[in-house]
């Protein structure tokens, strides 16, 4: 009588599913280990008071307290539209040379890893709270953002028709006959996707004083006047969900014409600042002047660099593990393989409500519940990026057939569902690590001690070099991260489009 | 022979960088000729054809497989680009604003002569596979070159249409060497034809010198079946045979027709 072969040990094999999950385990017992060295302190009293007050007010907004709204609105429509335009115009040509050029490539990397805040704070300080400030902070790093993607399109544009052209084909008139029109539809919908993004950066913009829509939120949010601010966050809803009706390719001309004249009155561009400011004051005084121990005293002068970085790191860890998590259990309640059309409607509602409701004032508000600890950073970057991950993976599984479809749910879901796409959550995740790890810098303005905190900080007292320097450790560290979770990441990618990072 | 010959190979191994796909080819293409290149799919047709593409230089008009078209852009643009290289790079963007009247005129009458009349403002991604088949001959009929190179040029369309086309393209170009699946159509249209199997070239033949028999030495997987099978076997050819039939009396095999 034959014996069957030895049976395998826990989670021992080597098919996709096991690979995957000891890779998963493994994130999960790094982000538990290190998770003792966070801040997670609930500092607030009466958490809960709080929070029904602001649900009140989400449930019964007040839209007569909203002042002046529509110029707000328009505003920011005006920002993300025109921001997105220069964008555009910027990241094109930089695309065609992106392959080329190791600087270029370099360039793209360093303006990307900047959050779009950071950029408004720094251009703040030469162009005050203008328009400037706003399309520029949307501008740059959407042109190295536009470089990247546009130049990842173009190189896959299938060579059929390239290689049909006669020979002698100018380099120009191959691109505008072969690579442009067949690139056309995809550039035009990553444009669209990144004007979405514009219009929730056009949002936060409000947070560092811009008078777009986030600004009157985060006035009202902070004096504590939920019912206004209810309302403003519905209004903010209701532009996103109707996007597909306004952001019409025929009416875009239309409102960007209209919001010209919202955006002014331009600033006076005194070209003597701006050159001191950048030849001078984001630069150390040592250092322009070639002090070498002065450098080290300037540098040793920075005392929270450290931990600031470890904080930042960590909660980019946490939060991305926790973003796992939340996809993993939120995304059946979306999908048409589980519950009845009561919950999946419930899911989506929530699903959608939480990638939508941008991650600053997410952490906003659990600031005012839980205090300035790193959990409520930790909670809102979980909650919101985990909602993203897990809307895509339920649209995903839609698609799917499962091959025994009358099987138990937790069949379906253990052995048809969860192993066809979680390959795809993973590599999905893998692309927000960078943005979790952009965004926790961000969270810093609002008091979570991250490098962003620091930064924020350093900017307030107007001490422009240090602040500087924070910059480029935190675009440093989000391009080693990007490089990492590049490498980290799954191969097997279905879900491979660059509208969905 | 007193011609002297557009493209020659002489034991010569083509491919694509290291990978060799044909070994010692041994042909020779004259002025005038109509070729015929049969043999199973991935044999090397391709490679071939590339081959005396780039031997052929500007007598040379190109019809690729699964045509390389471009699925956005009208079908004046995509006929148009055929003679690309004749006009300036300016004058190549203006003519994506506004068809430049010359071209306009002569890619018209190409699109009436094979049948794409009214269409020639349609983005090719909105024509059926046929249309799209002929949209690809007329660039290459639009070249104006000596040699028509196809490959595969009447594979989506039916036999009476190929037919129909390869007439035209006969009419268009003193020479032809073109890639066909339809054995029959190679042995009544054409006047020589190049078998490949194996890697090799295995026939360099006049066609009345051949029988579908011979033919069907280029296609091993069909060999046995061809005779076993009765015709019944074969429905997808019931047109085919309307055009075939006089020519042999074998029973049609599926396989090398498609």
């Amino acid at each position: 009588m034959s014996s069957a072969p030895p049976r395998p040990h826990l989670l021992s094999g080597n098919t996709t599913g096991l690979r995957l999950a000891r890779h998963t385990l493994t994130l999960i017992a790094l982000a538990v280990l290190l998770a003792p060295l966070a801040d997670l302190a609930v500092l607030s009293r009466d958490p809960w008071a709080e929070l029904g007050r602001i649900a009140k007010g989400l449930a019964l907004p007040d839209i007569g307290a909203v002042e002046d709204p529509f110029t707000a609105i328009g505003l920011t429509i005006g920002v993300a539209l025109w921001g997105t335009a220069a964008g555009v115009i910027l990241g094109f040509p930089l695309a065609l040379l992106f392959s080329r050029s190791r600087l270029i490539r370099a360039g793209c990397a360093f303006v990307r890893a900047i959050h779009e805040l950071f950029w408004a704070l720094l251009f703040l300080q030469v162009f005050g709270l203008s328009a400037v400030t706003a399309l520029a902070a949307l501008a740059i790093p959407y042109a190295g953002i536009f470089a990247k993607v546009y130049a990842e399109i173009f190189e896959q544009v299938p060579g059929a028709a390239r290689n049909a052209l006669p020979q002698g084909v100018g380099r120009l008139s191959r691109f505008a006959y072969t690579e442009l029109p067949l690139a056309l539809g995809q550039l035009a919908a990553y444009t669209r996707y990144r004007f979405e993004c514009g219009l929730r950066a056009s949002v936060l913009l409000g947070f560092v004083g811009l008078p777009t829509l986030g600004f009157q939120l985060e006035t009202a949010f902070r004096e504590g006047r939920y019912a206004e601010a209810g309302a403003l966050l519905w209004l903010f809803y209701l532009l996103i969900a109707s996007l597909p009706l306004w952001a019409h390719r025929r009416m875009l001309p239309l409102l960007a014409l209209g919001s010209i004249f919202l955006l002014g009155p331009w600033p006076d561009i005194d070209a003597g600042l701006v050159t001191r400011f950048v030849t001078q004051d984001i630069w150390p005084r040592a250092l322009l002047e070639g002090d070498a121990s002065g450098l080290a005293a300037w540098f040793q002068a920075i005392p929270e660099l450290l931990p600031a970085i470890g904080n930042t790191l960590l909660l980019g860890l946490l939060g991305s593990v926790g973003a796992l998590l939340v996809a993993l259990i939120l995304w059946p309640l979306a999908s048409r393989h589980f519950g009845t059309v009561a919950s999946r409607l419930a899911g989506t509602g929530l699903l959608i409500f939480l990638r939508s409701t941008p991650e600053l004032l997410l952490a906003f508000v659990f600031l005012l519940l839980l205090g300035p600890s790193l959990l409520p950073a930790w909670i809102a970057l979980a909650l919101h990026n985990g909602a993203l991950i897990a809307f895509l993976v339920a649209r995903h599984a839609d698609n799917l057939r499962p091959g025994m479809p009358s099987t138990s749910a937790s069949g379906r879901l253990a052995y048809e569902l969860l192993p066809r796409v979680y390959p795809a959550m993973l590599a999905l995740l893998y692309y927000r690590a960078e943005v979790i790890l952009r965004e926790t810098a961000l969270l810093g303005m609002l008091g979570v001690a991250t490098l962003g905190y620091v930064i924020d900080d350093y900017f307030q007292t107007l001490m422009f070099d240090v602040a500087f320097f924070l910059l480029l450790v935190t675009a440093g560290l989000n391009i080693v991260v990007d490089a990492l979770a590049r490498r980290l990441r799954p191969s097997e990618t279905p879900m491979d489009d660059p509208c969905l990072r | 022979m007193s011609e002297t010959p557009l493209a020659c190979f002489e034991a010569e191994d083509l491919g694509h960088g290291e990978h060799r796909v044909l070994s010692a080819v041994t042909l020779s293409l004259l002025p005038g000729q109509r070729i015929a290149l049969l043999g199973a799919s991935g044999v090397g047709k391709s490679t071939l054809l590339a081959a005396l593409r780039q031997r052929l230089g500007a007598r040379g008009a190109w019809c690729p497989q699964h045509h390389g078209l471009v699925p956005q852009l009208a079908v004046y643009h995509n006929v148009y680009m055929g003679r690309l290289e004749h006009h300036s790079a300016l004058a190549n963007l203006w003519n994506l604003a506004r068809p430049l009247k010359g071209p306009w005129n002569d890619v018209a009458g190409l699109c009436d002569e094979l049948g794409l009349t009214g269409l020639m403002r349609r983005p090719v991604g909105r024509l059926s596979g046929g249309q799209r088949q002929r949209v690809a001959i007329a660039r290459a009929f639009y070249q104006q070159r000596e040699v028509f190179l196809g490959d595969e040029p009447v594979a989506s369309v039916d036999p009476h249409q190929a037919l129909a086309l390869l007439e035209r393209i006969d009419t268009r170009h003193a020479g032809s060497v073109i890639a066909l699946h339809q054995r029959e159509l190679a042995l009544s249209h054409c006047d020589r034809v190049w078998g490949l199997a194996d890697g090799r070239v295995v026939i360099d033949a006049p066609s009345h010198e051949l029988s579908l028999a011979d033919l069907d030495a280029l296609y091993p997987s069909a060999e046995g079946r061809t005779r076993s099978l009765p015709p019944s076997n074969a429905p997808v050819s019931a047109n085919a045979d309307d055009v075939t039939r006089p020519l042999d009396a074998t029973p049609p095999c599926s396989r090398g027709r498609q």
